[in-house]
């Protein structure tokens, strides 16, 4: 008897697995009906416009996912500010770790429909995500008059995301060591020259052995090394934008100041806090290079340090940059999803560009200088100390292009080998130039340093 | 009857054998074979399947891969680890089973439990524990014998240091299963080596460790499988720094397939370690299993 019930169950399964494969799926959404297209709402924005004021898929339900890796609830906001506006859309935010999220991320497209209509992007994993991408429903004039990054990300004449805000490379200093060495709002250097100074007058060695850092750069080599070398005028690409170019003057030069700070004015050490931010934060080193993401780490993890920040020094008054930026993306859309999302998705971008105010929220939220024109005289991002910083010279900041992570990588691995291998300067850059040759030979990278504007002063 | 209930257990028997079998070579296929093969196919391609790149290069990954110079770094660094954490694995193993499997010996049970915990303790967070113990400042390590070391940061000490991890978290496995040889040993070799008048070292030499040599080509090649695939200490503690010091060949081929997304590349040193992984097992076969 059992095994008639068992056939007939297992039977069933297959019946229904077999009607599985074979149904087409035809997409329903749930939500409200919009019937209302006049919202009495205001037209927001400068020149990328949003007018509220009309129905979004004719005002039938339609449903988005959107995925994030970190702010839930910051740009769940957003996603909620617009569905009041037009109810019939329902935005279901999906938050993934950022492991994972670039694997889980170029996966879930290649379902088409079935992955996210809206995903956050990083312009580092740009080479992952294009093919997938939808370019925004946008006059792309309309982008460049509001957003001074907005060129940097246009692609044969379209734009699939840009920029919300940049994130640059500051000195973080701690402010009571800085009073405890006789130091005041005067002494903050503008040339690294005086920069060295100050550091050793921050610097406690007891019997020889160092017990607060003047200056810590440690674990970020990388970052610090590229950002004296643009100032120096060496760019990290040829003309061409394709092929690395690491193994310049001014690379070296970078380099050579750095081991400098150590070994000749010995005002910190390779084996003494070698994670700065950690050093920072317990009271070790009162000075680090970091990027503007460290004022919400402070804030998480030490917020009882009291800490300044100033611009990045530089090796003469007239640099070619200061540092360089990267930014912080808007939204991509999938450009696979069925016609109704598409048709929501690009109403969206519109709002969230349009939007200066939730712009303004995430760009306080990770201490990023706002890419909207809009934002730039704005009263509380300037109190950001991160932001406050860069806020100057901002125009001489230049991006080097949605780099592959194989730079970064290699330049760190560099950074070890001469730091803590004690390997010559020149040819270790030479090995990270070479690999990062090869590597960057199986993508299709250009690099964006030639739309900086002092491009043409480069050495 | 007799007969007829014979039959219908033997249709049974092989009912169920050829289930089991059917599922474990389906299993083989799909997870063994099959990955195999599309990684072998790969292996000749530019591929990332996260973009959908999969573009014929002929052997191109493999020129490339003898000459990338963190490829041979990574061998020779991969060479050094399993030489030296499977002979102290070895030593270190026989020697505690030998002295645990002594009469003079009491709470055996205790001294193998205590030696086999770090086996059963996750590899991520033994590896984070002995991170915070390396730490130059604040680490045990240093404060407790007097050093100024940075050892994860010193391209003499960090692969030594992830050598001593290694070592400390798998021995016991090790001690588990020369325990259980020795206790296959039959007492009556060792009562006649008493008659005979051999001493302790003579009775170790003779007698105990050519009986154990089954045992010792177990654990030689199941380490040595299993060290050419460590990539976890290396992640968690050095990420293959400083420079690249401590990147083995498995940490090379995560970093190219899961960092940097060239599956191709990855899929070509996978392949090569998957040749050498077998050359070297099949050494060790010869070495230690010959007198066997």
């Amino acid at each position: 008897m059992w095994r008639k019930v068992l056939g007939i169950c297992l039977a069933m399964s297959m019946m229904l697995l077999l009607s599985a494969c074979g149904s087409e799926e035809t997409a329903t959404y749930k939500g409200e009906i919009d019937t209302n297209p006049d919202k009495g709402l205001e037209v927001m924005g400068e020149h990328v416009t949003y007018d509220p004021n009309h129905l979004v898929n004719d005002g039938k339900p339609v449903e988005l996912e959107w995925w994030l890796w970190d702010a839930p609830d910051l740009f769940g906001s957003i996603a909620e500010e617009y569905e009041k506006i037009h109810p019939n859309v329902t935005i279901h935010i999906v938050n993934n770790p950022w492991d994972g999220f670039w694997t889980k991320l170029p996966l879930a497209l290649q379902k088409g429909k079935k992955g996210p209509t809206l995903f956050n992007v990083h312009n580092s994993y740009q080479h992952l995500l294009l093919t997938y991408m939808a370019p925004y429903d946008i006059d792309v004039k309309d982008l460049e008059q509001d957003f001074f990054t907005a060129k940097s990300h246009e692609i044969d004449g379209k734009i699939y995301y840009i920029d919300f805000g940049i994130m640059t490379g500051a000195i973080y200093y701690n402010k009571d060591m800085w009073a405890a060495a006789g130091l005041t709002e005067e002494d903050i250097p503008k040339t690294w020259e005086d920069f060295r100074e100050v550091a050793k007058k921050l610097t406690i060695q007891e019997n020889g052995k160092l017990i607060q850092a003047g200056f810590n750069y440690n674990g970020e080599f990388e970052n610090l090394m590229q950002s004296i070398s643009y100032q120096y005028g060496s760019t990290l690409f040829d003309e061409s934008g394709t092929k690395p170019t690491i193994t310049q003057e001014g690379q070296i030069k970078a380099v050579q100041m750095m081991l400098d700070f150590y070994d000749k004015d010995q005002v910190g050490d390779k084996d003494f806090g070698t994670d700065s931010a950690q050093s920072f934060g317990q009271g070790q080193s009162a000075m680090v290079y970091k990027w503007g993401h460290f004022y919400g780490y402070m804030n998480t993890n030490y917020p009882s340090i009291p800490y300044g920040t100033f611009e990045v020094p530089v090796v003469d008054e007239d640099p070619f940059a200061y540092d360089r930026y990267n930014g912080e993306s808007t939204p991509g859309i999938n450009k696979n999803a069925s016609p109704e999302q598409l048709e929501a998705a690009q109403d969206f971008i519109r709002f969230y560009l349009a939007n200066a105010e939730k712009q303004k929220s995430l760009c306080m939220n990770y201490s990023l200088f706002p890419a909207n024109n809009a934002l730039r005289e704005d009263e509380d991002l300037l109190k950001n100390p991160a932001i406050q910083a860069v806020s100057e010279h901002i125009s001489d900041y230049i991006w080097p292009g949605p780099m592959p992570a194989t730079l970064g990588d290699n330049l760190k691995i560099a950074g070890q080998d001469i730091m803590y291998n004690g390997k010559s300067i020149e040819k270790t850059l030479k090995t990270a130039e070479d690999i990062i040759k090869v590597d960057l030979s199986n993508m299709d990278f250009v690099s964006s340093e030639s739309l900086y504007h002092k491009y043409s002063q480069h050495k | 009857m007799f007969k007829k209930k014979r039959a219908l257990q033997s249709k049974s028997e092989i009912v169920l054998r050829n289930m089991v079998v059917t599922f474990l070579v389906a299993y083989m296929a799909i997870f063994m074979v099959i990955p195999i093969v599309i990684a072998f196919a790969g292996s000749f391609h530019n591929w990332n399947p996260l973009n959908g790149t999969y573009k014929w290069i002929g052997l191109d990954n493999y020129i490339r891969m003898f000459q990338y110079p963190t490829f041979w770094v990574s061998m020779g660094n991969t060479v050094i680890f399993c030489i030296v954490v499977v002979a102290f694995r070895v030593v270190l193993g026989l020697g505690l089973a030998y002295a645990i499997s002594s009469r003079m010996v009491k709470s055996k049970t205790f001294f193998r439990t205590i030696f086999y915990m770090p086996t059963v303790t996750p590899l991520v967070a033994v590896a984070y524990v002995w991170k915070i113990m390396y730490n130059p400042q604040f680490g045990l390590i240093d404060n407790l014998f007097g050093l100024n070391i940075n050892w994860l940061y010193s391209s003499k000490f960090a692969l030594p240091a992830v050598m001593a991890m290694t070592i400390w978290k798998d021995f016991g496995y090790a001690v588990i299963l020369f325990m259980s040889g020795l206790l296959s040993i039959p007492g009556d070799y060792y009562e006649a080596s008493g008659i005979d008048g051999a001493n302790a070292w003579q009775t170790f030499r003779y007698i105990t460790l050519p009986l154990l040599r089954p045992t010792m080509i177990l654990v030689v090649i199941t380490s040595l499988i299993s060290y050419l695939q460590a990539y976890v200490p290396v992640m968690v503690m050095t990420k293959g720094g400083p420079g690249t010091s401590t990147f083995l060949s498995s940490y090379l081929v995560y970093d190219q397939a899961f960092v940097k997304y060239n599956f191709g590349y990855a899929s070509a040193i996978a392949f090569f370690i998957l040749i050498f992984t077998a050359v070297l097992t099949l050494l060790s076969f010869k070495l230690i299993g010959e007198k066997s």
